[in-house]
């Protein structure tokens, strides 16, 4: 039965939340990204330090990280709310912000765009009962007129200015945890919050837009590699293959691929929920590429979507791909090693019969010789892992739970 | 809880927290697999299941949000992405005859 092999989940509420508002923050840039790499790539091909310096076609970069962008980024987020019209009238509003500034206005573009969009849903509330027959084409083109022409000018005066405070110092925050060598702390909080779905929010509704101001300025940036690196999944598919309940070893060859070539790194997730206690090897894992591209000053110049080893190399800026494939590796390997230590090197897997089907695998996730270690994971991972570990034991706990 | 018979089937969503990355490998997956079967597989973000899918598939870490978006249909979740049960046993029923339960 597919419920017993797959049991609902629990923690409906905090959890689904969490998920449901970074879906919208990641909803309002994931139907974007074709035209953030377009940005890329002019940018890596024709500024100045590019690959093909070209003065003309330079100048492209600037409009479209300060004005096309954002613009693009308020318009989804306006229709999310209320279809094409909240799309209309979250551009319009978009354009007080974006002139009112001299940073890239993501943060900006997703709070005015669906809020803009909000109000005209109101509004067209309001009127809709109220217009005389015959009238309507009127009262809907000057509502949405007037409410994007005031939000607008809310957004030059009020909202602009608010977030450039919260982007300043949110960039601030990050440099200092650059300088005092406290970056590959965030792989703490990062590496749990993806194996439970938040994966897109944390990369393109909190890093991307820290990272594209970032990049504007120093013209690479290291937040975008926080999240999306693939190495640390790498490392744990590996340390499946080799150490991994032998179920589970046909299936990780062609979970690498997709996860290290196409870039859905939601393939390997479920090799972590399923043995919870992973979660530090990819911690370490990350944390280790965090470092590594820390000290050799690594950083992308547009954000790498999906986190293929092929996305990363088209917006690593020229001559630094050391750096930025020295990261990857490393966190490879140290996911590899932590993992493969956390899976014993295979021990206890030798008195399983060999089974190859997938059936197999899912009906014998866990050993029994693994039953008792769910509750080592628990202490250890609320220890090291903070609140993100309880929202993790609410959906890792029940495959295992039942196993035992 | 809902259940559909396999001879009502006719539109099979596969969600996922973007609906761009992993729900297009599983939906393209589905397609392949349920090609002789006049079943449509698309794919959508899970916020935004449309009202004419008949059966919804996501993983199960993302279950209770496709609960809550669409209510009252038939969910199959599963674990793992590739070769999961739940999924095996959906084209089984579906080619077979039965009825799906979720």
């Amino acid at each position: 039965m597919a419920e017993t092999y797959t049991p609902p989940v629990y923690g409906t509420g905090v959890k689904a939340t969490i998920q449901r508002i970074g879906g919208h923050l990641a909803g309002m840039i994931m139907p974007n990204i074709g035209a953030f790499i377009a940005w890329g790539l002019i940018t890596a091909l024709f500024i100045p330090t590019g690959w093909l310096p070209n003065a003309a076609l330079g100048a492209m970069v600037d409009p479209i990280i300060k004005t096309l962008l954002p613009i693009l980024i308020a318009y989804t987020g306006g229709r999310m709310v209320h279809g094409q019209r909240g799309a209309v009238v979250g551009a319009v509003a978009v354009m007080g912000v974006i002139v009112g500034s001299d940073i890239p206005m993501f943060l900006g573009a997703m709070i005015i765009g669906p809020l803009t969009a909000l109000i005209l849903k109101y509004v067209d509330k309001f009127t809709e009962d109220r217009t005389k027959s015959g009238f309507e084409m009127l009262v809907d083109n000057f509502t949405a007129g007037i409410v994007g022409a005031v939000m607008a000018i809310v957004g030059m005066w009020a909202i602009g200015p608010v977030v450039r405070v919260v982007t300043t110092a949110a960039g601030n925050a990050v440099e200092w945890l650059i300088v005092n060598n406290l970056l590959p702390l965030a792989s703490v909080l990062i590496e749990p919050a993806k194996v439970l779905f938040l994966n897109n929010a944390v990369n393109h509704g909190v890093l991307g837009p820290l990272g594209v101001a970032e990049s504007v300025k120093h013209g690479k940036s290291i937040l975008f590699m926080l999240e999306s690196n693939p190495g640390p999944g790498l490392g744990l598919l590996i340390a499946f293959l080799l150490f991994g309940p032998r179920p589970l070893r046909p299936s990780t060859p062609a979970a690498m691929i997709i996860h290290f070539f196409g870039g859905i790194h939601e393939i390997y997730f479920p090799y972590v929920l399923m043995k919870p206690r992973l979660i530090l090897g990819v911690i370490a894992g990350g944390a280790a590429g965090v470092f590594t591209f820390m000290i050799t000053g690594a950083g992308l110049v547009a954000t790498p979507s999906p986190g293929s080893i092929f996305a990363y190399l088209a917006v690593t800026p020229k001559g630094g791909w050391l750096g930025v494939i020295a990261g990857i590796l490393v966190a490879t390997a140290v996911s590899f090693a932590a993992s493969s230590l956390l899976l014993g090197f295979g021990r206890g897997e030798k008195e399983e019969p060999p089974e190859d089907t997938p059936q197999a695998a899912a009906d014998t996730p866990e050993p029994a010789a693994d039953a008792p270690e769910p509750a080592a994971d628990r202490v250890e991972e609320s220890g090291r892992v903070g609140e993100a570990g309880d929202n993790d034991r609410e959906t890792q706990a029940q495959p295992v739970a039942k196993e035992a | 809880m809902a259940s559909i018979d396999s001879k009502d089937i006719h539109k099979i969503i596969v969600a996922c927290d973007a609906g761009m990355g992993s729900s297009v490998m599983l939906a393209s997956q589905l397609r392949k697999q349920l090609k002789d079967t006049g079943v449509t597989v698309e794919h959508t973000p899970v916020n935004e299941i449309p009202a004419d899918a008949d059966v919804v598939v996501c993983h199960s870490g993302l279950a209770a949000r496709a609960r809550v978006s669409a209510p009252g249909k038939v969910l199959v979740p599963f674990q793992i992405f590739l070769g999961d049960p739940a999924v095996t046993k959906l084209v089984a029923t579906i080619k077979n005859g039965g009825t799906v339960d979720a």
